[in-house]
């Protein structure tokens, strides 16, 4: 037996004696996502097509997996989709300059003795791969952040419909302040435990600090945990601003 | 303006004495790491001017096409003993760029000296480039990552930049402790880690109540209990379907490294469920306080459900979106489908199941465990 199916056995198990259909469905949602993130993968192989665009595009089919196929189409799951697009693009815009300016994009050299056998002019931009792997890492995130704060918002707004907008702004910051922490943690340990085996490999052949601080491989990494942790914080302004304009008509 | 000026006068002595030690410190830490040549013992040469000299064409054996590109570099040497010299270097680059960046005037280098070409004194050096110095980059996009946080969290903005530093450090002294005691399993190590990162985490982005003392003990059976799922798993399957062949930077033993991997980085994600599970069950009995215990676990469990998708979600993406360079190129260099996912995505896929057993698991087990704290609760009166 495969290691990866019994755990996917496992997981659907789980999720369905726990989430009854609703769990069923969020299951079926992943494997949704897989099959988006795979397709994507398959057409960046195109030198035709922009990843930066294809990376936007696959954000769409995501959030809409799992804001529409899990909950429904609802006012407060269109917020969510439309707040989660607007952030992805200014993110997307603003990590492609980044990541040039830093020269982080491909391999680091501590890859590259591996994967010598391997050409490496493929003809595909990697810094634009580069920034599709950041907006990827946090599009869950992101989603997540963008539901929290639009379901709870639109609760207040039918208990109180005079809300003013600038209330309802203010309201939707707070509760965005408040899962703020255990959203940033979620993807830091997510992170950590990904680069664990490289940290043991820095202390391991005793780099020195000036040494990491300028690797390509530790720059790349760090820097996708602090855009993850941007990513999320800058949703929340704009989730609560466009939650506050579409759910209050002001005359 | 008129705006700004009320919005500076409602600040409050506090948070103008914080503003400035920030802006302090951003000034300071900037200034230093755009002049701190003479820490490094490298010689770091600066870009004045580059030219292009050739381009060719590239087809390689898997008809992909690509443009290579030859740079001659004029740089200054900022530091040592040939500080001020200017220095003579060719950077080669493609279009793709997967191991290799086009250079402009202003990126600064580390650089190695060619010192037999140093006859005469008013020759120019030549060398070779090492690495890009990518500390200033690093430092900037740590301001932006703080100023965001605390301009949108303001307190918890805080808690969430201190929580990240403190498990950092405590993540790195923990390795150290892994390194230099021998015979220590990193499991272990990891284990202590887990329950210190867990208490200081959620201590920090919750306070010191009932509902953080519910999550953390939520927190850490949902985790050593996945753990333990996968281990079995593991273990029954004799890891079929792993290919270790792949995985990066390994030092040590790498079952035990995977191992910890998985540990922690499904940590954040089960803390989440289970602060989330604690919070929303004690806003349930503290806005009714009568509520029977079964119609609590019926809304836990409501709340469960909802955050059940969102949350495997967002690990599955935070692992798997990582192989998509390497992915890339194994395909462009002609793999077939099958053969790179298996060699690049069992080990993320293997987390992402495994992390996804811990969040579901934590759901009936934060549900319990806080309503065994709501009836501690509710017994003391």
């Amino acid at each position: 037996m495969n290691v990866l199916v019994v755990l996917t056995c496992i997981l659907f198990i789980l999720m369905t004696l726990v989430g009854g259909k609703k769990g069923a469905k969020s299951f079926l949602a992943i494997f949704f996502n897989f099959a988006v993130l795979l397709l994507i993968i398959l057409l960046m192989n195109d030198p035709n097509l922009d990843p930066v665009i294809l990376t936007f595009i696959a954000c769409i089919l995501i959030s809409c997996i799992t804001l529409f196929f899990i909950n429904d189409v609802n006012s407060k799951t269109t917020i969510a989709f439309f707040s989660t697009l607007i952030t992805i693009v200014i993110l997307l815009f603003f990590i492609v300059v980044v990541n040039k300016m830093a020269m982080i994009q491909g391999f680091g050299e501590e890859e590259i003795e591996e994967l010598s056998s391997y050409s490496l002019y493929i003809g595909i931009d990697f810094v634009k791969i580069g920034a599709s792997v950041i907006i990827m890492s946090t599009i869950g995130a992101i989603v997540d952040v963008a539901i929290s704060i639009a379901s709870p918002m639109r609760e207040i707004y039918l208990h109180n419909p005079a809300i003013s907008r600038k209330t309802l702004f203010k309201a939707g910051v707070s509760i965005g302040k408040d899962i703020l922490g255990t959203s940033a943690n979620t993807l830091f340990f997510a992170f950590f435990g990904s680069y664990l085996g490289l940290l043991i490999w820095f202390k391991d052949l005793s780099y020195s600090f000036g040494e990491i601080v300028n690797s390509k491989i530790f720059n790349a990494e760090m820097i996708t945990i602090l855009w993850a942790g941007i990513g999320v914080s800058m949703n929340i302004p704009i989730t609560a601003w466009i939650t506050a304009y579409f759910l209050v008509k002001e005359k | 303006m008129k705006v700004i000026c009320n919005k500076l006068t409602s600040l409050s002595r506090k948070q103008i004495a914080l503003c400035t030690v920030l802006i302090i410190c951003f000034l300071t830490t900037v200034i230093f790491v755009n002049y701190n040549y003479s820490f490094y013992k490298v010689p770091i040469a600066k870009v004045i001017e580059t030219k292009l000299e050739g381009t060719t064409e590239k087809v390689d054996n898997f008809q992909n096409k690509d443009q290579v590109f030859t740079q001659r570099i004029k740089a200054e040497i900022k530091n040592g003993k040939e500080k001020g010299r200017l220095i003579d270097l060719t950077n080669e680059y493609s279009s793709s760029g997967a191991y290799d960046h086009e250079l402009q005037a202003g990126d600064e280098l580390f650089v190695s000296i060619d010192f037999d070409s140093d006859k005469e004194i008013h020759k120019e050096l030549t060398g070779t480039i090492k690495e890009v110095k990518r500390d200033k980059y690093l430092l900037m996009m740590a301001w932006i990552f703080m100023f965001t946080l605390l301009l949108v969290g303001q307190k918890q903005g805080l808690f969430a930049i201190i929580s990240l530093a403190v498990n950092a450090v405590l993540l790195s002294y923990a390795l150290d402790v892994y390194i230099h005691t021998a015979g220590i399993s990193l499991l272990v190590i990891c284990s202590v880690g887990a329950v210190l990162f867990t208490v200081i985490s959620l201590f920090l982005v919750n306070g010191f109540n009932e509902k953080t003392y519910a999550a953390i003990v939520a927190t850490l059976l949902g985790t050593f209990l996945s753990l333990l799922i996968t281990y079995l798993v593991m273990e029954v399957t004799s890891e079929k379907g792993l290919k270790y062949e792949e995985i990066q930077f390994i030092t040590r033993p790498y079952q035990m490294v995977f191992m910890a991997g998985l540990f922690i980085g499904s940590l954040g994600a089960v803390m989440d469920v289970a602060i989330t599970m604690s919070s929303s069950i004690f806003g349930v009995y503290e806005e009714h306080p009568g509520i029977s215990v079964k119609a609590l676990k019926k809304s836990g469990l409501d709340i469960g459900k909802d955050i059940m998708g969102t949350m495997t979600n967002i690990l599955f993406f935070a692992y798997i979106s990582g192989s998509i360079p390497m992915l890339v190129l194994y395909l462009k260099n002609g793999n077939p489908l099958g053969f790179t996912l298996s060699m690049s995505l069992s080990l993320e896929l293997a987390r992402a199941l495994a992390g996804g057993i811990g969040i579901v698991l934590t759901i009936p087990i934060g549900l319990y465990t806080t309503i065994f704290f709501v009836k501690r609760k509710r017994a003391r009166g």
